[in-house]
């Protein structure tokens, strides 16, 4: 076996195994031994405006592009029925294409914000950094497959779903995934590291997410009494509240 | 209290699971046992046949007289290294076969060697195939529709618009992980797509149709339409985006920018201690 088998095995057959253990293990210790540490630590109350266009533009998109993956992970057939109409096709990987360039700018803002702001930065992790760091390498090469090996959707369906199956099914089917082009090949690689580093770093918080907000009654919050009227200064003072 | 990974920061477990990995690794990517047979029907035969005179590529039959054993597992493992490296065999064959390039093969030294062995045997069912019948205009319709996915395959693959792109006014733009095909048929002529349709020999494409390979008439049609969209290209534009798709992304995008705005138009935009955090700086200063 030549040197680029060994390391195409290793990068598509050892590091997912390993990655995908470490995440495992490392997740359930971190949340047995340091529960409270499962978040992303946030750093609204340091900065707010800012934070807003980088972190809304980033995370919708991200959760569209994710749900994307997983569906053609999951759907591998629904999708190449979805896409057997060109126009669909068409509607498909332009709205994936969007939410990606939503995801990279938002990724910016928040990459340029937390070396400009004196308090973001304070509060900046070296791990931060390299998570920042590999997740805008892997969109830049995800816009990048988008438009230079398009119809990603429809070979993903075809090829990269049957890899992943078969990791799981643990009897690797790599031969596509060998013969594919460096760029889709690194961003494989980039989605394991990513995978590897959830249990320790800021990527943990993606698993306390506060899903149950969209379910619970809104907060009530009451007053007894009018808080512009009381403050109007053309009012004398009264002794009963208005 | 417990030490554990996280606590210690150690690297020392990640590390041997990598390790572990790495040697699971190289014994699954080694566990696999074809047979010589079974290797040449799927990879070699699509371009090749036993002394059934030239496809794609050369006849195969007494190849292991004709040249050495190191040569031919050097040259199969990858012909584009061996003509780069300037190698005469190699050179002229590509040049005989032009524009043509055999694709590499990651097979193992015992795999060639167990093909080679089955090609020294006469190789069964390794015959030329028959001459090409002309498609119909119904079908070359139908191959344009299969193309682009209009028509479903009847096993379920997918549309060869996914990852190959035709120069044809009534096919959207294809895709372009793999080889562009208008002129597919001039280069390897009717038998040799036809073969290819048949029994994949590239990775990529092999893993897209395992289990769900084309039907005899799918690659009937398939084959009348990239005969017809060869012979008529010169005649045709293509449907090609160039930065369309880049473009409307980012109009895509500006149009969310927007939406993000309008939904959290209520938001609060200074953090809440903005001013005690002003007033700190200014007293201090």
């Amino acid at each position: 076996m030549n040197a680029l088998n060994a390391l195409n095995a290793f990068l598509f057959i050892g590091l997912p195994y390993a990655a995908m253990l470490i995440f495992v293990i490392g997740l359930a210790l971190r949340y047995r031994n340091r529960g409270f540490t499962i978040t992303s630590l946030s750093s609204e109350f340091l900065e707010g405006r800012a934070l807003f266009w980088g972190v809304v533009p980033f995370h919708f998109g991200l959760l569209v592009i994710l749900t994307g993956h997983f569906l053609a992970f999951l759907l591998p057939s629904a999708t190449l029925a979805w896409n057997s109409e060109p126009l669909r096709l068409i509607i498909l990987e332009v709205s994936a294409f969007t939410f990606g360039v939503s995801v990279l700018v938002g990724l910016l803002a928040l990459m340029v914000r937390r070396v400009v702001n004196p308090r973001v930065r304070a509060v900046t992790t070296p791990m931060d950094v390299v998570v920042e760091l590999l997740l805008l390498a892997q969109v830049i090469l995800g816009c990048w497959i988008a438009l230079g090996y398009r119809w990603g959707s429809s070979w993903f369906a075809a090829d990269l779903s049957p890899y992943l199956w078969s990791l799981l099914k643990l009897s690797p089917q790599t031969d596509a995934v060998y013969a594919l082009p460096w760029v889709i090949k690194l961003h494989i690689v980039g989605a394991f590291l990513l995978v590897l580093l959830v249990p320790f770093s800021r990527l943990a918080h993606i698993f306390v997410a506060p899903l149950h907000y969209f379910a619970r009654p809104y907060q009530q919050v009451i007053w007894n009494w009018d808080r512009k009227r009381i403050r109007d200064p053309s009012r004398g003072w009264r002794k009963a509240r208005p | 209290m417990r030490k554990t990974v996280l606590e210690t920061g150690s690297l020392v477990a990640p590390t041997w699971l990598l390790v572990v990995g790495l040697v699971v690794s190289v014994h699954a990517s080694s566990a696999r046992a074809e047979t010589g047979a079974e290797i040449f029907k799927t990879r070699c035969a699509p371009c090749h046949t036993i002394g059934g005179g030239r496809l794609v590529g050369p006849d195969l039959k007494g190849v292991s007289e004709r040249r050495d054993e190191a040569w031919i597992i050097h040259f199969v493992q990858s012909p584009a290294t061996a003509i780069e490296a300037g190698d005469a065999t190699a050179v002229a064959l590509s040049k005989e076969f032009a524009p043509t390039v055999m694709p590499d093969q990651p097979l193992t030294k015992a795999e060639i060697v167990s093909v080679l062995d089955y090609i020294r045997s006469g190789g069964e069912g390794s015959a030329a195939p028959e001459p090409e019948p002309e498609a119909s205009p119904a079908e070359i319709a139908r191959g344009e529709a299969l193309f682009q996915g209009k028509v479903r395959l009847e096993n379920g693959g997918p549309a060869c618009n996914s990852c190959h792109d035709v120069k044809h006014a009534d096919v959207i733009g294809g895709g372009v992980l793999a080889r562009e095909l208008t002129t597919v048929f001039s280069r390897l002529g009717g038998s040799g797509v036809r073969a290819i349709l048949g029994s994949p020999p590239f990775p990529v494409m092999q893993q897209a149709y395992l289990g769900r390979p084309l039907t005899k008439d799918e690659v009937t049609s398939l084959v009348g339409f990239l005969r017809s969209a060869d012979e008529h290209h010169a005649l045709r534009q293509p449907r090609d985006y160039g930065p369309k798709l880049a473009i409307s992304g980012v109009i895509g995008a500006a149009i969310l920018f927007i939406l993000y705005a309008l939904l959290w138009r209520k938001r609060r935009k200074k953090s809440v201690n903005q001013a005690i955090y002003d007033r700190q700086i200014a007293s201090s200063n």
